[in-house]
């Protein structure tokens, strides 16, 4: 049995752009804005940077395809990047690669970097894609809206949850997230938004409407990582760690196979799994401190709840409007705003999470700063629920 | 040779019927003389002549097999890729099969019913169908309609022929041409007088004497048309007494084209009684006229009464013109997606994708698509799997949602998981909803349609998608 990777590897230092409708900002200059911020941050020079992973999900016709852009944008020292993707998980695919090339041993100092720049398809939501020339024969086009929106269905069927407290369970994720985002300057959306507001929307997919939508932004965060003695050795006293990085990817069984019921999220369930036993997590309501989870949907933040274990199975809708994971909840959840209202330049939102959840480990995080908070979990969620990836990380300092 | 029998028929038309009332009130403001009575039949965006072809077909097809296959079709979506293939796939027949498609006129439907009925050689399927570009403006707009309809035609069933004949005339009522794609239509007296004396009763008569039947002997008259009143002339000069049951369908659907005769016929054999004298008349550059006897209730006939009957009331006029293509809306960048398809992605997959096939692994487990190693969780690594077809199971809803953002022709963009008995789960598109989106659990069919259309290169795919088991009743209109 692998020992996993926790506290063999530290972040050195985050940086994040604000994200958002960057028009005045192309890629390169997102990159370069976040990267300067981790340097800095770190206290060392480009120079020092042994490896890097560019995480893009999307933007290939904006960043451009392979390591290239990255590598060329911050003018490293012709070391080995790599791009990766892995749809909404891209982010913390970028980290998990670069934590465990320290881990290996491979390299001293890695960076992971995440960037998106969205905004400049010409309209809200996510680029169209093909699904593979074999699958568009057969599967449905529908928007990511669509995929996620089914999870309401089968969840009030198997709970027996009453639609109006499902709806209103979720207009109340979003209007928490609203109120978050007004605290956080780096945030796509910083407007409060009222209850009324968002349970009065027009539809998008029945039955989410506008705001229990995240929408896309522009955007880029990162992150460098390196050996707790390399961290001590600069000056740092205080350090997180990274406790866990788990994945889970679909093979087929839920759109395919006669067994799950669409009312949750299976790869969540088994990355949480297998992060709690990475990080030695044995009652995750308790030591969790706050998480930062992929609330694509309202209803995806709900059922996540669930499938963190931070929820009993057919009791998060009230969990929620009991304002358990409000900011000043038991268990916060997107103190930042989320992808609600901090925004979702995908390839950048795993490395996003992690930045605020650093940041409140470091008590760094300004008006949004909760009390002392021992570990803070992020989590990803690529694709749909019945065909996704899922990523849970675990951070927490390093006693 | 063998008497020749229709041994059963399938009759489909597409969900929504457009007022016509409603619609040349909308235009009434322009002047142009349009019908006002009765329905016109709308082909879904994903609907074309063959969709609703297989569809007529599967009913027709339903228990019984067919050694050939003809598609008839004045409004066939390609010129050069033969749908009678198409057709084939998508009611699960064998690649053996003997498969032609014709056209020409509106009477290709009833030339290949005659041929059919003529000939031997097995089992013969003729499925036609139509879904014709109009102009708007034009009475055809509002007087034509869409759908289809089937007979499969071997050597014993519930109708034998008794006579037929043929008269060709070179008589131009309406054309399309490559110059003028959308139908120009000549003055309707000349086509009512001339139609009659030129064609219809030369034809008719001649069937009758062929047949051995007087025409005051035949009990129920399915003449197609080509304007109103043509029927009513033709009786009084060859002495039809029969009523003509095509003018339920023009006032129901509209005029079917290919298709008319068919679905004319299908109605009588559910109509009619085993001894009834059955006439039907085809028209279009003249006339193939058939005497039949009804023998015995006639599998498949129900779908075309069924089918006359429910619906729903489509108002809008706008959304009518858009499904009509008389109204190109802007659809904005999300409508964009290049939907290219490879022919060699095709050629792997289409008779899969056409015949909704999926595979049976070894543990009993059927999925789709078929792929090397099976996703049941028992399986441990590539395993062959038997085909197993989909297209004429039941299922249930797992998940579904009206997605609002995708585009799509005619939105909400209805889609999910649903669940076959056998174990097949399968994302779908679902179609034929009007109103409510469907519930978790509720059953659903399998129906045949396009699947995506690449406006771009002019080409189109084809798929199964779900739709509720019943449609509902129309009102009396």
């Amino acid at each position: 049995m692998a020992s996993g990777i926790r506290d063999r590897v530290v972040i050195a230092g985050m940086g994040c752009t604000e994200f958002g409708e960057r028009w005045d900002k192309g890629p390169e200059a997102l990159m370069v804005e976040a990267f300067e911020e981790a340097l800095a941050d770190a206290g060392i020079g480009r120079g020092d940077i042994e490896a890097a992973w560019l995480g893009v999900a999307l933007d290939d016709m904006n960043v451009g395809n392979s390591a290239l852009p990255l590598a060329t944008a911050l003018r490293l020292r012709n070391i080995p990047v790599t791009r990766v993707e892995n749809m909404c998980a891209t982010g913390t695919e970028a980290l998990r690669a670069a934590t465990y090339a320290v881990a290996a041993g491979a390299c001293d100092v890695a960076l992971a970097l995440g960037v998106e720049k969205l905004k400049d398809t010409g309209y809200g939501g996510l680029p169209l894609r093909t699904k593979g020339l074999a699958n568009d024969l057969w599967m449905p086009y529908g928007s990511a809206p669509g995929t996620f929106a089914q999870l309401a269905g089968a969840y009030t069927a198997k709970h027996g949850v009453e639609a109006g407290d499902l709806k209103r369970a979720m207009a109340h994720v979003s209007w928490k997230s609203h109120q978050n985002g007004a605290l956080n300057p780096k945030a796509h959306l910083r407007k409060p938004v009222s209850m009324e507001t968002i349970l009065n929307a027009p539809l998008i997919a029945d039955p989410l409407g506008l705001f229990d939508c995240c929408g896309v932004s522009d955007g880029a965060a990162c992150a460098i990582v390196t050996t707790p003695d390399i961290a001590r050795g600069l000056g740092k006293d205080a350090l997180v760690s990274v406790k866990a990085i788990q994945l889970s990817a679909s093979n087929g069984w839920e759109s395919q196979y006669g067994e799950w019921d669409g009312s949750y999220v299976r790869n969540t369930r088994e990355a949480a799994r297998r992060a709690y036993a990475e990080a030695g997590v044995s009652d995750p309501r308790a030591e969790i401190g706050m998480t930062e989870v992929h609330d694509c949907f309202s209803v995806t933040e709900l059922v996540t709840m669930e499938d963190l274990g931070l929820s009993d199975e057919g009791r998060a809708v009230f969990d929620i409007l009991d304002g358990r994971f409000d900011r000043d909840g038991a268990i916060p959840c997107q103190i930042d705003g989320g992808l609600k209202c901090f925004g979702h330049p995908v390839g950048a939102s795993g490395l996003r999470m992690a930045y605020e959840v650093y940041g409140q480990l470091l008590g760094r995080a300004g008006e949004r700063q909760r009390d002392r908070i021992n570990l803070g979990l992020t989590h990803n969620l690529g694709g749909a629920p019945a065909n996704s990836v899922s990523a849970v990380s675990i951070f927490g300092r390093l006693e | 040779m063998a008497q020749r029998y229709v041994r059963s028929v399938g009759a489909y038309l597409p969900l929504l019927r457009l007022d016509r009332k409603a619609a040349s009130g909308a235009f009434g403001w322009s002047g142009l003389a349009m019908p006002r009575s009765g329905r016109r039949s709308v082909a879904a965006w994903d609907e074309d002549a063959l969709t609703m072809a297989v569809e007529a077909g599967r009913t027709a097809l339903a228990g019984h097999h067919a050694d050939s296959v003809v598609f008839a079709s004045t409004s066939a979506p390609f010129r050069e890729r033969l749908q009678a293939n198409l057709l084939c796939e998508a009611l699960g027949l064998p690649r053996d099969v003997s498969v032609s498609d014709v056209a020409g006129s509106r009477r290709c439907g009833v030339s290949a019913l005659r041929q059919a009925l003529l000939n031997g050689g097995g089992d013969a399927l003729v499925a036609a169908g139509e879904r014709r570009a109009t102009m708007p403006g034009s009475a055809f707009q509002l007087t034509w309609g869409d759908g289809a309809a089937a007979a499969l035609i071997g050597d014993d069933g519930c109708a034998r022929l008794l006579g037929s004949a043929c008269i060709n005339v070179d008589f131009v009522d309406v054309y399309v041409s490559d110059e003028r794609p959308l139908p120009y239509a000549s003055e309707e007296r000349f086509v009512r007088e001339e139609a009659i004396a030129l064609a219809f009763v030369p034809a008719i008569e001649a069937a009758c004497a062929n047949a051995g039947v007087s025409a005051a002997e035949i009990a129920l008259a399915v003449v197609h048309e080509p304007v109103g009143g043509v029927y009513k002339g033709l009786a009084a000069v060859a002495g039809l007494k029969a009523p003509n049951l095509c003018d339920d369908i023009t006032a129901a659907a509209g005029d079917l084209g290919a298709a008319h005769a068919l679905f004319g016929l299908a109605l009588a054999l559910e109509r009619g009684k085993p001894g009834d004298r059955i006439l039907v008349a085809g028209f279009g550059s003249g006339c193939d006229a058939l005497v039949l006897e009804m023998t015995a209730p006639c599998d498949g006939s129900a779908s075309a009464e069924t089918s006359l009957r429910e619906g729903a009331a489509l108002t809008n006029i706008t959304r009518f013109l858009s499904l009509a293509g008389s109204l190109d809306l802007d659809w904005g960048p999300r409508s964009e997606l290049d939907q290219k398809t490879a022919a060699s992605v095709l050629a792997r997959h289409g008779r899969d994708m056409h015949g909704f096939i999926g595979g049976r692994d070894a543990r009993g487990n059927v999925q789709f698509p078929k792929t090397l190693i099976p996703v049941s969780p028992l399986a441990d690594g590539p395993e062959p799997l038997a085909d197993v077809r989909l297209a004429d199971l039941e299922a249930s809803i797992v998940s579904v949602t009206a997605d609002r953002l995708n585009f799509t022709p005619d939105p909400p963009f209805h889609f999910g998981l649903v669940q076959f008995d056998n174990g097949a789960r399968v994302s779908m598109e679902f179609r034929d909803i009007e109103g409510a989106t469907p519930q978790v659990g509720d059953r659903v069919r399998m129906r045949f349609r396009v699947k995506s259309i690449d406006r771009k290169r002019g080409f189109r795919t084809y798929f199964w998608k779900a739709a509720p088991l019943e449609r509902p009743k129309l009102e009396e209109g």
